[in-house]
């Protein structure tokens, strides 16, 4: 999205996108930008829900072109900058890669020398959103580390991790608590759940813990 | 961040969420200040609170002991700002711990 007159974001900072039809109704909904604020483009990252509202729209019609109205940044809390430093630890679920792809643009674009790991839980290999990009990014020199988790079904040949993550995984693959490292939680709620206890068990502080829960709620805005 | 909803309160999220609507009533970023709880005496990020959203608003609950620090209704007559169960709301410039 090319949004005129767009203050720069901070990673983890989402957007409110509001559409209106011909006959004024009104639907608004919450994403999480995706890309890193030296991007020229503004990028969301949309899960197509089949009987939803919006998703269907915006993963389906929006052509180049189309207008509708946008509001942010917002949020201030579930947000990395570089200036931060790291570790930076990213747990991510699904569709909730979208903040946590903003940081790691973030962190090549910025030249960030932080160590980060992601570890990522998808159900199918065709499931892992930014894949390629990730490979891509994991590859360069000071890039970070990925793990992938395939929950479901996994293609022949797969010598990953194939259940969901949990206090094993982040205690094999995870950075040590000790490194006080930077911890974004980004998923269903059930990852979330699951995820933030093994992470304390695991001595990191909750201070340090920040998690992001997408699910059905209301039109909150 | 959320995908499609259906209007009806379901399972919480983290009160980050509720960070568009707490725009339209405060001028910092409410989910980087800290609330203290008036039940248990907690102190946490409004962003880490529990979130019950509905479309009439939101009810930011306190992750440790339930209680309602925060509500936010919207009404035909404007937007209605309680937090009878927060004891404090603290504005610092940390946006981080």
């Amino acid at each position: 999205m090319s949004v005129p007159g767009w203050p720069s974001h901070r990673p983890g900072q989402h957007l409110d996108v509001r559409l209106t039809a011909e006959d004024g109704y009104q639907a608004q909904r919450s994403y999480s930008i995706a890309s890193a604020p030296e991007a020229p483009l503004l990028a969301i990252t949309v899960e197509r829900i089949d009987d939803g509202e919006v998703s269907p729209y915006l993963a389906g019609e929006v052509r180049v072109g189309d207008r509708f109205e946008v509001r942010g940044p917002i949020g201030g809390y579930f947000v990395w900058t570089a200036a931060l430093g790291g570790p930076l630890f990213l747990i991510a679920g699904g569709s909730g890669i979208a903040p946590l792809m903003a940081m790691l643009r973030h962190r090549a674009a910025a030249g960030s020398h932080a160590p980060a790991l992601l570890v990522y839980s998808s159900r199918t290999f065709a499931d892992i959103i930014y894949r390629e990009e990730l490979n891509r990014l994991a590859a360069a020199s000071d890039g970070p580390r990925v793990v992938h988790t395939l929950t479901r079904q996994q293609p022949a040949g797969w010598t990953g991790a194939t259940r969901r993550i949990d206090r094993d995984m982040l205690a094999e693959t995870g950075i040590a608590a000790s490194a006080r490292p930077r911890i974004f939680v980004c998923g269903p709620t059930s990852l979330v759940e699951q995820t933030t206890p093994s992470l304390l068990a695991l001595g990191h502080a909750a201070s340090l813990i920040k998690t992001e829960r997408f699910g059905p709620t209301g039109g909150l805005r | 961040m959320s995908p499609d909803q259906s209007g009806m309160p379901a399972a919480p999220l983290d009160g980050n969420a509720a960070a568009g609507l707490l725009r339209e009533v405060f001028v910092f970023d409410a989910t980087s200040a800290t609330v203290t709880c008036g039940g248990c005496g907690a102190t946490a990020h409004v962003g880490s609170a529990r979130l019950y959203g509905g479309s009439m608003g939101a009810v930011l609950r306190c992750a440790g002991c339930d209680t309602a620090v925060l509500r936010v209704v919207r009404t035909p007559m404007g937007l209605w700002l309680d937090m009878q169960g927060a004891r404090s709301l603290k504005i610092g410039s940390e946006a981080t711990a």
